[in-house]
């Protein structure tokens, strides 16, 4: 290799594109290294986009998964002081509403964007709704197991929180409103409680009576169809 | 033709934001002006594949949106930037360039160079890493105008991309609007006439729904000479001399 000296050492070959290797170095510079979390989700999901609009889900920022290990570490607590299977009374409303703020206008600041993407906005919801139940579930089953609470009711509460994930979904779907979404599901879900309670004055009955398994069954297929339908672009006239 | 039209209606309940438009058009950079609520941005969500018609026929870049694949193939075609952009405050605007490429169904590993090519391309350089929320409006808008085209779009929807931007970054802008037109068909809609004027080789005037002037900017201008039209420009003089012909038309019928 030879070194230029003089007043040419500073001066670029001309067959050197500046602008094409500016270009390159921006590129090496200002790319955005994927955290552990999207790598993994990228690779499972075959979707780099789809990993992307995992990570910006609103109810898998830090602040809502916060929130959630709060409520069913309290719920924990008070299962341990009362005997009372309050993780089970309170993790199927901590889903439904983090399902509801999981996708859609006013929840996604892109959400109009992401409606003109190749990758659809359904495969977005349904992907960050997965996650968001998923890790709900977590939570509830540690702070489940914890608590010392037995393991019919453990699994017991995860049946009702599909039903009621998936209600809050498809209201949150069908009027576009995540609020609305988390107002008909925590709706949905007390007035099953106390219904339930009132019938037979045990507050866990909803999650332990193995009677209301077809009931929790049939409305979750009916918020899950609800959900898929209200997302669906239609051919003919609104 | 990447976009043919042909009769298309669009209705939001009782109201009727578009009401029996037909357009055709090729490569080159189309205006779209109009009143507010003449049904503009109603017309581009359309052709974004954002909302269906309630009825018409729609083909852009020779496909039907109406199908799963080719709706997608046409996304993966397309640049929109949305009147209103919605951003993650947090994103820096490499972030959000980026992933709109990944959206767009990019190659992975075109996607650096595309998002750097963009941001360059938009004079956003100097900001490629500060956090959206540290931006002034002028500066989202040409980050929004960046995710549009970071895919080389083939059709390219931009609603109100100059709202916002300073004098000289609006004549940077209609310097890349004719560089983007040599290849892709580029619809603007805007309500600066002056934008028409020194960027798009055909007009439309939109007014309740309907294209009421299809043509081009002589051709606009030369309808308002010889009228008592308002205006400041030739331009203006058309534009309010169609408006005015369209709704005297509509009157009488």
């Amino acid at each position: 290799m030879t070194y230029r000296t003089g007043p040419d050492r500073d001066r670029c070959p001309e067959d050197v594109d500046l602008g094409r290797v500016w270009l390159t170095v921006a590129a090496e510079v200002w790319r955005r290294r994927p955290g552990l979390v999207e790598r993994l989700a990228a690779l499972a999901l075959r979707s780099p986009g789809l990993a992307r609009a995992l990570v910006t889900t609103s109810s898998l920022l830090p602040g809502w998964l916060m929130a959630s290990a709060i409520v069913l570490a309290v719920g924990m607590f008070a299962t341990l002081g009362t005997g009372t299977p309050y993780v089970a009374l309170f993790a199927p409303a901590v889903a439904a509403a983090g399902i509801a703020y999981a996708y859609g206008p006013g929840v996604d600041p892109a959400w109009e964007l992401s409606q003109s993407m190749a990758v659809s906005d359904r495969m977005v919801l349904l992907v960050r709704v997965l996650v968001v139940f998923a890790l709900n579930a977590v939570l509830g089953l540690a702070a489940s197991a914890a608590s010392g609470t037995a393991a019919a009711v453990t699994f017991g509460w995860l049946v009702p929180m599909t039903a009621v994930s998936a209600l809050a979904l498809a209201a949150a779907t069908v009027t576009r409103s995540a609020n609305a979404g988390v107002a008909v599901g925590l709706a949905a879900w007390v007035i099953t409680v106390l219904s339930v309670y009132s019938g037979s004055g045990h507050v866990a009955t909803a999650v332990v009576s193995s009677t209301l398994i077809l009931p929790y069954l049939a409305a979750a297929v009916a918020g899950g169809t609800i959900a898929w339908f209200a997302t669906r672009i239609p051919k003919g006239t609104s | 033709m990447n976009v043919d039209i042909s009769e298309v209606t669009r209705r939001f309940g009782r109201a009727q934001a578009v009401a029996g438009v037909s357009l055709e058009t090729g490569p080159g950079v189309f205006g779209l002006l109009g009143p507010n609520g003449a049904g503009k941005t109603t017309l581009l969500r359309m052709l974004a594949t954002v909302i269906p018609p309630s009825s018409g026929q729609v083909r852009l870049l020779g496909r039907d949106p109406g199908g799963h694949g080719p709706r997608r193939e046409i996304r993966r075609r397309l640049g929109y930037l949305p009147q209103n952009l919605g951003y993650y405050p947090g994103f820096t605007v490499a972030e959000f360039v980026e992933y709109f490429a990944l959206l767009k169904e990019m190659p992975p590993r075109q996607v650096p160079q595309a998002v750097a090519t963009a941001i360059e391309r938009v004079d956003l350089g100097g900001r490629a890493r500060a956090k959206l929320r540290t931006l002034s409006g002028g500066m989202l808008r040409r980050a929004g105008i960046a995710q549009a085209i970071v895919n080389e779009p083939e059709l390219l929807l931009l609603d109100e991309p100059t709202a916002g931007l300073d004098p000289e970054q609006r004549v940077a802008f209609r310097a890349l609007l004719r560089d983007l037109a040599e290849r892709a068909t580029v619809i603007v809609s805007t309500h600066l006439v002056e934008d028409v004027g020194a960027a798009c080789s055909q007009v439309g005037v939109m007014d309740a729904g309907k294209i009421v002037f299809q043509g081009t900017p002589d051709e606009l201008i030369a309808c308002g000479e010889g009228t008592s039209a308002v205006g400041d420009a030739p331009l203006e003089r058309g534009y309010s001399a169609v408006l005015v012909s369209a709704r005297t038309a509509a009157l009488v019928a």
